[in-house]
């Protein structure tokens, strides 16, 4: 490639560009934290990183996040595992129905049902325990959600869809013949399940459950909301303990830096194991639709499968939604759920009264909208220089490309404030487009992945075709590409946008008194002590949610009807 | 489609967003008092001033320090007034030099209980702090501190995290003053427990989580109106908390912040600090006799006395061993 002035065209200031915003928004940030955890006075130190590392709070939070991520996990797996065999193998009535209840937690922001459990099972006060104790006469509370139990509890009911899905689909996709010749060789359902169906469906639980891993070990909400009180600090708590309440210092801010670093680590591997094992087990499973899967036959069974299936949504997702609008709706924390205490006026208080609570809903709102616009535009760039372009130096934009998938959300916040609080020329701290630096940051990932899934089927021949017609490099994306994947751009928009919306981890560590997002709102609220008000903002949240996520999947049926 | 959809969202968005004209003048409060405090009291500055534009940031002292001074690091503060109670942090704010003395217009008719007052930080309140308690739990109402190694308190008892708030902080350092760190040892050794914020631990007693916590007046008064079973009971040996607000010395805001620093001193101000049931510094102005508050005088006879800028060196040490005590197994 020569550098003459008529072959720097369409393809190198797409070039430049995708380099450009995964430097400026992904690189830097996260160079920065390891640059604070071993760059101390101008030198390489290893000593005082590892001083860190062996203070109380650091090693036990370190410890905390590797036992309820592992606890999550496997709860979560076992949870996940069952109902999509439940729902895909067996004659369960109304399969379909259930299929998508289960899929429902993950509308439920899983703070917003940490906040719920609470109400519901804290010792004393929660409504059930209450329950147990006034009516049936218990001596003592029957749960404490402030437990490690009760937060790996609460955060496998709101986390186990991710081992569903995986599952589902491969169930689903699986080659019956596979198993039909088992059977006709004489094998019975047992050995099947043993020596046919786990070993295929392995690598999708493995996988899904790797998925919960790094999704639990990065969480932020439920142990903040539960963990706290009880000295439970997982790593995300404890660096917004040390960003928020220590003042600042060079210090805390350093331990968050090596914190931050031991969660890259960590979810560096996580991803890592995942590659493995997804790539050791690519088993022709896809091989055509001959039969339908048998189904086992639940007999007896199914009914009271069926009510119990039932029972887990109304207890996970019915039970909390419900105690949050109630909850909400009271005069005060504490009174009795009676008609007589209930008002509407916390709901109106915020949604037109209140500064605080209004600034919320909007910020949150344009935030998600600014972030889904510009990280889908970024995304097509990146990954059509990724996918279609033969560019040198390629391999450095994969490997850039790769890194928002394994950086957690609070070590995105942490590196956008050591980038972007003034010490580069540009002050953003306190406002909300340092949130948005982050929220373009943090959800990259997902614009990369549906982008780059539909570049993937446009083949490169179009491009040519319309190059050979004499079309300009720029006409030939214009009027070939964005066409085609125009789908998967939009994809890349919902799928950024409806996370944003409720979004914590980051916001949490960036928000300043002007800049709160729903998700602060809710949590400061609580934490505050304004616990009505707080779940007041709560249910106007799910509304929010819940409505953008119907829109959305019946925009997309149209969309994909017409 | 989408184009539709975005304009729904936008629509949305503004009709939110749709709130007061822009003013000229701008000012930014950081403050601990809470929502149902400085919000009546904003509306009223709101009216009486409707060329500036007030915001506020409510927090807890220690949240508000710490952002102020990741603030400072990165060059600017946003805040151009701060009021909170943590006395001692004005001192140091005064030591420091960010501070710009104002001297109230109406200063003859203030009380002024801070020593060394130069004008730098003015009281707007006198915070007390007693013992909140839910009349559902617990039947016979504390009379003294000691009361509260009682078996009636066992395990659920309250006090807020004094790294988080400032009248917590300040009444750890009154107690032990008055009574000794083995105070502190006895609460723990019947079961006390550290919470979060200091409209935390009061909540958490009317939802019954807590028979009853350390809490300040305003709070806990407010949600008694609101129909929560608690009561507040005040010991022989009162903790009264001044609550200063001061100017940082780099506002481009002056006008406006004095503006405000005079609203909330002057007779209106002050009758809705005594409304909301905390006591006011004017003698001009008295608590609503439902509150059961006691009189300023009688308050301030009774109050534990301390010495602000020798707190200043002990914060560290005494929040550290306050917290050690209340994680002990």
């Amino acid at each position: 490639m020569s550098a003459a002035a008529p072959r720097f065209g369409t393809a190198q200031v797409l070039f430049g560009l995708a380099v450009g915003i995964l430097v400026i928004f992904v690189a830097v940030p996260v160079l920065l934290i390891f640059f604070n955890a071993f760059w101390v006075n101008g030198a390489f130190n290893v000593a005082d990183v590892l001083k860190v590392l062996r203070q109380k709070d650091t090693y036990e939070a370190l410890l905390n996040s590797l036992v309820l991520a592992s606890g999550v996990t496997v709860t979560g797996t076992i949870v996940g595992t069952f109902f999509a065999w439940l729902v895909t193998r067996t004659d369960l009535p109304f399969k379909g129905a259930m299929k998508v209840l289960f899929l429902v937690p993950f509308m439920l922001p899983s703070f917003i049902g940490a906040l719920a459990w609470k109400m519901l099972l804290s010792p004393r006060s929660g409504y059930i325990n209450r329950f147990f104790q006034e009516v049936l006469g218990f001596d003592g509370p029957v749960f404490d959600i402030y437990t490690y139990g009760g937060i790996i509890g609460v955060e496998t009911m709101y986390l186990f869809p991710f081992v569903f899905i995986q599952v589902c689909g491969a169930l689903e996709r699986m080659d019956p013949t596979l198993e039909e010749s088992a059977r006709i060789s004489g094998a019975d359902l047992f050995t099947i399940t043993r020596r046919i169906t786990i070993p295929l469906v392995l690598p999708s639980i493995l996988s899904g459950a790797l998925l919960i891993m790094l999704y639990s070990m990065a969480h932020f909400g439920t142990v903040a909301v539960l963990g706290i009180e009880a000295g439970i600090y997982n790593i995300p708590t404890l660096i917004y303990e040390k960003i928020h309440q220590s003042a600042g210092s060079f210090d805390s801010i350093r331990t968050g830096t090596v914190l931050a670093t031991v969660l890259v680590v960590t979810a560096a591997f996580i991803l890592w194991l995942q590659n493995r094992v997804l790539s050791r087990g690519r088993y022709q499973i896809i091989a055509g639709k001959s039969f339908r899967p048998t189904e086992l036959k639940l007999r007896g069974l199914r009914y009271p499968l069926l009510a119990f299936c039932l029972a887990y949504i109304a207890f996970t997702i019915v039970l909390p939604t419900v105690t949050i609008f109630l909850v909400g709706g009271l005069k005060t924390y504490g009174l009795p759920l009676a008609a007589e205490n209930f008002t509407w006026g916390n709901y109106r208080h915020i949604l037109f009264e209140w500064q605080l609570t209004r600034d919320a809903i909007w910020n949150s709102i344009t935030l998600g909208l600014a972030a889904a616009l510009i990280t889908m535009f970024a995304g097509v760039i990146i990954s059509y220089v990724i996918v279609k372009m033969k560019v040198r130096g390629k391999g450095i934009l994969e490997f850039l490309g790769m890194l928002p998938f394994s950086v957690p959300g609070s070590v995105i916040a942490l590196g956008v404030i050591l980038a972007w609080s003034g010490k580069f020329g540009v002050n953003l701290y306190n406002t909300v487009w340092i949130i948005l630096v982050a929220y373009i940051a943090r959800y990259m990932a997902f614009s990369l992945k549906a982008n780059s899934a539909a570049l993937e089927q446009v083949h490169d021949s179009l491009v040519e075709a319309a190059r050979a017609s004499g079309a300009t490099m720029w006409q030939a994306l214009r009027d070939v590409v964005v066409p085609l994947v125009r789908p998967g751009m939009l994809a890349a928009f919902f799928l950024i946008f409806l996370p944003a919306l409720r979004e914590l981890t980051v916001s949490v560590l960036l928000y300043g008194p002007t800049s709160r997002t729903i998700g602060v709102a809710i949590y400061t609220l609580n934490e505050d002590g304004e616990t009505v008000y707080s779940a007041a903002l709560a249910g106007i949240a799910l509304v929010i949610i819940v409505t953008g996520e119907v829109v959305i999947k019946r925009f997309f049926k149209t969309a994909s009807g017409s | 489609m989408k184009r539709t959809l975005l304009a729904l969202a936008a629509g949305l968005a503004l009709a939110l967003a749709a709130g007061p004209a822009a003013a000229q003048q701008k000012l930014y409060v950081y403050t601990s008092m809470k929502e149902s405090l400085i919000g009546e009291l904003r509306s009223a500055f709101a009216k009486k001033h409707p060329e500036v534009k007030m915001d506020y940031q409510s927090a807890g002292a220690g949240k508000l320090m710490a952002k102020i001074a990741a603030e400072r690091e990165s060059g600017k503060i946003l805040a151009d007034v701060l009021w909170t109670s943590e006395v001692p942090d004005f001192y140091q704010l005064k030591a420091q030099g960010m501070l710009l003395p104002y001297t109230p217009r109406e200063i003859k008719s203030l009380v002024n209980p801070l020593p060394e007052y130069d004008g730098s930080f003015t009281a707007v309140r006198l915070g007390t702090l007693g013992i909140a308690y839910n009349t559902r739990l617990v039947k016979s109402p504390p009379a003294s501190w000691q009361d509260l190694q009682k078996p009636a308190f066992k395990g659920a008892f309250g006090v807020a995290n004094p790294a988080l708030s400032g009248t917590a902080y300040m009444s750890v350092s009154l107690l032990t003053k008055a009574f000794g760190w083995e105070f502190f040892e006895k609460l723990r050794a019947n079961g006390a427990k550290m919470g979060k914020g200091s409209g935390q631990v009061v909540d958490d007693t009317a939802s019954g989580d807590l028979v009853a916590s350390l809490a300040v007046d305003y709070i806990t008064l407010d949600k008694i109106g609101k129909g929560a079973t608690l009561a507040l009971a005040y010991p022989p040996e009162m903790l009264v908390i001044p609550s200063p607000v001061a100017i940082f010395k780099a506002t481009p805001n002056a006008e406006a912040a004095k503006k405000f620093v005079d609203f909330v001193l002057s007779k209106e101000g002050q009758t809705i600090i005594a409304h909301e049931g905390t006591l006011p510094v004017r003698s001009d102005v008295t608590v609503p006799a439902q509150y059961k508050l006691p009189a300023v005088d009688d308050a301030m006879k009774r109050a534990i006395k301390i010495d602000y800028v020798k707190l200043m060196a002990e914060k560290e040490a005494s929040v550290k061993k306050f917290t050690e005590i209340m994680q002990k197994k």
